[in-house]
């Protein structure tokens, strides 16, 4: 999110990072630049938006319709923020209207049927005995229902910051909030998340 | 320096040195400050768990044809212009038909506009023509006996009427 480059726009020379000059080349017909575009940040979507909606079919269906939307707008997008700010504007405000609708239902019922949309372990944890399974599954379990029983805001502040290890102001930016807003979402979140999974560790 | 835990604004600071996005310098004079307030330090240990907590909960793999089924749907979006403008392709067709006979129009007339057609020509400018080059002898001699007709002709008109004076 740091790479910046310099871009002459009309004789004003802008600073745009990569992400929006790459996004300025979609504009210009260029279908390449979308599809780095697309490698780049489709992992980080899916699962900023997996664990906003905390199902995977759902989260990647979302995550389509973030990229579907992006390349829509391609002839109108202007460098007016950092482009990973817009990608998860619309990522945020799918997941946050797929919450309104209940179209995660499915996946709130299946956080107690808790074999599905749980990752597989790796190279670590390779034959775990059934007790340290059974010790992992239950702690995922409450992260997961913790999370979930965050306000959607508060939610969503927390995983960008947390996963998508964003800045304060960039959050303020997806949440179209001001910076202390986002301070003190992050704050009654935590507070919350201490509550609840401070015994965890 | 004063407990964080004080204002909510501070405490912000405690929760940025958990997540270790604090400056440095700061970051050791709150160090110093955990050490001797159990508050603070409380808070910093439930912090650091949940955060360590969070941190077992990975995402799963995206699907290996994520890509594929994107691009498929902006190919059908493509296709579903399409299908929709089918039906009415044949009156797009007139449509264009009409609007390039209309443009042609428009340009001709723009053309008539912005370079009118010169004056009619004046005797000077009417250029030799290749009617009069073609006038065949037959023609010279019928006009001229045609003259003299008519020049016998008001002779004649002239003396019948000094006759009658």
């Amino acid at each position: 999110m740091s790479e910046r480059v310099k871009t002459d726009m009309g004789g004003a020379t802008a600073a745009l990072d990569l992400d929006a000059a790459l996004m300025l080349r979609v504009k210009e017909g260029d279908g390449a630049s979308f599809g780095v575009l697309l490698d780049k940040h489709r992992s980080s979507v899916v699962h900023f938006l997996f664990r906003m909606v905390q199902n995977h079919a759902v989260a990647e269906e979302l995550a389509q319709e973030v990229f579907l939307r992006v390349y829509r707008s391609r002839g109108t997008y202007e460098p007016t923020a950092k482009f990973t700010t817009w990608l998860f504007r619309i990522a945020t405000h799918l997941a946050l209207n797929s919450l309104r609708d209940g179209k995660n239902e499915r996946s709130q019922e299946r956080l107690d049927d808790d074999t599905h949309d749980m990752p597989v372990r790796q190279v670590a944890d390779i034959r775990p005995s059934a007790e340290q399974s059974m010790v992992y599954q239950a702690k995922l379990k409450e992260i997961r229902r913790a999370i979930s029983a965050l306000p959607d805001k508060q939610r969503a502040a927390v995983l960008m910051h947390k996963y998508e290890e964003m800045e304060y102001s960039q959050i303020a930016g997806v949440l179209s909030c001001s910076e202390s807003a986002v301070k003190s979402l992050l704050f009654r979140a935590y507070e919350t998340l201490r509550a609840r999974l401070a015994h965890l560790a | 320096m004063n407990c964080p835990l004080e204002s909510r604004e501070n405490a912000g600071q405690l929760l940025d040195y958990c997540t270790r996005k604090l400056d440095p310098d700061v970051a050791a004079v709150l160090e110093r400050h955990i050490a001797i307030c159990p508050a603070c330090r409380e808070f910093a240990d439930h912090q650091r768990a949940v955060w360590q907590a969070l941190d077992a909960w990975e995402a799963e793999p995206v699907s290996a044809d994520f890509n594929r089924r994107l691009y498929q749907r902006i190919d059908q979006q493509v296709s579903w212009w399409e299908r929709l403008m089918q039906p009415l392709r044949p009156l797009t067709l007139r449509w264009n038909a009409a609007a390039a006979a209309a443009g042609v129009v428009v340009v001709m007339a723009a053309g008539l506009l912005l370079n009118p057609p010169p004056a009619g020509p004046t005797v000077a400018n009417i250029p030799d023509t290749p009617q009069v080059e073609s006038v065949q002898p037959e023609q010279v001699e019928h006009a001229l006996d045609a003259m003299d007709t008519l020049a016998e002709f008001s002779h004649h008109v002239k003396d019948s009427a000094d006759a009658k004076m």
